[in-house]
């Protein structure tokens, strides 16, 4: 009895062991596919990394497959007027870091657990809606808010900030919003139930606990205030410029050289900023 | 506060009274007391709370993002006379722009979705077939977020442009006479660079969801003999689909909201929405027009925003409920 049952039972269990078995064509053909696919995330997403550099140390480079000789010269010849682009657009990335980051922690600590109905739904809203809003149709309007009487921005720099602290804030506040966790929410209770004052809740418990935000919250703001090229194209007053402006209008007139090495300053300086300011901020695990 | 106003008050006060005064009775008036207390604070806090959301909603995003868009709507509804609709027959009435909404939106399913195609088969082999050097790339992914989309489509010149890499080795490949590629300065082009700088856009919200996975489901499967299209589509879809809807509407809406990428390689040849709002508020400074324009735009792209939340809100209750 039992002899007959075993050959029934065994070829079962062997269908069920069969999947990790492969042929050596299937596997051959799958090893193709992971190399084809490698080679395609490095082509698609690694190689532009490395043509900003390598183009902007190139001597010459058109009509071969690599510069034809390299040189420092294309940094050496940055005008005065592009380094003034460069510093214009480090102040106004801070300016809108700093600003977005607070007002962002203002309005996720205003909105904590509010964002749902009423009111607080509408502030949470109307607070992410620049991030549907194209960058040159919220430029359009802050220019046409803020261009004559009784608010007239048009020639200051201000408006550069404006427009970008818009388009920033969506980002700063869900960065906060994300760190004002219910763990926290126990802690500030415990703290004021204790008889701490909520100025010295928010000072002594809220804000050490935000650090990470804020400095994530900072970083992206920086990052994105200095790429950021549609809004302020649209409203930039004559005689500003930060470097994106500079650089597609270069890339505009044909100078691909000096407009990558400008690109690369600009690239490794926010990238510096990000290390210094990110450095240590824990990896986000999105649950 | 004022135990007179809960609905305590009345029975405890008579509950004092039949008892003459009994040390219980007292602490229920006192926890009575102190429970309305309580409602009123936490009655006046919300009130409090209330006139500082208002009080945001007015000082900060009334001037931020209210108020320019009202004025934008507003201007680009007013005519010689009051209302009107002037500004719109002439955005769409110039020869130059027509059909601008058409090509847009052609762009725009092109390139998102081949974008989101790419970014969903790329992290999911990321996820679930990592080969060497996976992490690399996945960190250079996110090194793409923060690069801005103007310089991928600069960058592209020196690989795909006439006179660039590619083009150049192909030609001594092949021993052509001329450069084989000429499609950057155009459709083509657009389409490339919004493909490589929005598809990583995909992979990061598709890896999010991935990872939520309960991994022993697939293990379950696989042992009950399914083959890897059927866990792929039976297991793993079904329950990564929130995930994957989401990261697909936000690639839609940032193709559409692009401008740099269309700036760099489209601009002579191609209009798109963007640029025709930007050319005609700055070149020809006609705001009213450009208004209108903007308002059509706007339109587009917030019920694509609205249709983004909508989605993640039902992803947020959903892991809420498996929780």
């Amino acid at each position: 009895m039992a002899d007959e049952l075993d050959p029934t039972v065994l070829p079962v269990m062997h269908m069920k062991a069969r999947p990790v078995r492969r042929s050596l064509v299937v596997r051959m053909l799958g090893g193709l596919f992971l190399g084809f696919a490698a080679l395609l995330c490095f082509w698609l997403f690694v190689l532009p990394v490395i043509v900003v550099a390598l183009s902007s140390v190139a001597a010459h480079w058109s009509g071969t497959i690599l510069p034809d000789g390299f040189s420092t010269r294309w940094f050496e010849r940055l005008s005065s007027s592009d380094f003034d682009a460069l510093t214009t657009s480090l102040e106004i990335g801070m300016g809108v870091a700093v600003l977005g980051t607070i007002l962002g922690l203002w309005l996720a600590l205003a909105l904590e657990g509010r964002d749902r109905r009423g009111l607080g739904a509408f502030v949470d809203t109307i607070a992410m809606m620049p991030n549907g809003v194209p960058s040159v149709v919220l430029g359009l309007a802050v220019l046409i808010a803020y261009h004559k009487r009784p608010v007239d921005l048009s020639s200051s720099a201000a408006i550069v900030v404006f427009v970008q602290l818009a388009l920033v804030l969506p980002f700063c506040y869900r960065c906060a919003a994300a760190a004002l966790r219910p763990e926290l929410t126990v802690l500030r209770e415990a703290a004021a139930s204790l008889g701490a004052p909520p100025s010295m809740v928010l000072r002594r418990v809220v804000l050490p606990q935000l650090v990470p935000a804020i400095r994530a919250s900072l970083a992206l703001g920086f990052a994105l205030s200095l790429g950021e090229l549609g809004a302020t194209l649209t409203v930039y007053p004559p005689g500003f410029a930060t470097v994106p402006i500079v650089v597609v209008g270069q890339v505009e007139r044909g100078y691909y050289l000096p407009a990558s090495a400008l690109s690369l300053i600009l690239l490794l300086v926010s990238l510096a900023a990000l290390l210094v300011i990110a450095a240590r901020v824990p990896r986000r695990r999105i649950d | 506060m004022s135990s007179l106003s809960s609905p305590e008050a009345p029975a405890s006060l008579t509950a004092s009274a039949s008892a003459s005064a009994s040390a219980s009775a007292a602490a229920d008036a006192r926890r009575s007391a102190s429970a309305a207390s309580h409602r009123a604070a936490v009655k006046r806090r919300q009130r409090a709370a209330q006139w500082h959301l208002l009080f945001i909603a007015v000082v900060v995003l009334g001037p931020l993002v209210i108020y320019p868009l009202v004025r934008l709507v507003a201007l680009s509804l007013s005519g010689p006379h009051g209302f009107g609709l002037q500004a719109y027959a002439a955005f769409f009435g110039n020869p130059e722009t027509r059909g601008v909404i058409g090509t847009t939106l052609w762009i725009l399913f092109a390139s998102a979705g081949l974008a989101s195609l790419l970014g969903v088969a790329l992290a999911s082999l990321l996820f679930f077939k990592p080969f060497p050097g996976a992490r690399l790339v996945t960190r250079f992914l996110e090194l793409f977020v923060a690069f801005p989309s103007f310089l991928v489509a600069f960058t592209l010149i020196f690989l795909y442009g006439s006179q660039g890499s590619v083009s150049i080795g192909l030609q001594r490949l092949f021993h052509l006479q001329a450069p084989p590629l000429d499609f950057l300065f155009g459709v083509g082009g657009v389409i490339l660079a919004e493909v490589v700088f929005y598809a990583p856009f995909v992979v990061r919200p598709t890896l999010a969801s991935f990872a939520t996975l309960d991994m022993r489901l697939i293990e379950a499967a696989r042992s009950l003999g399914a083959s890897g299209w059927m866990v792929a589509f039976k297991v793993i879809v079904p329950l990564a689909w929130p995930g994957i809807a989401a990261g697909t509407i936000l690639c839609f809406l940032l193709t559409l909201n692009e401008f740099g990428i269309l700036l760099v390689l489209g601009s002579a040849h191609l209009i798109t929405l963007p640029v025709a709002i930007y050319s005609s508020a700055t070149v020809d400074l006609d705001l009213p027009t450009a208004a209108a324009g903007a308002v059509v735009m706007l339109v587009m792209s917030l019920s694509l925003y609205a249709l983004y939340r909508q989605v993640n809100r039902r992803k947020a209750k959903g892991a809420g409920h498996g929780r």
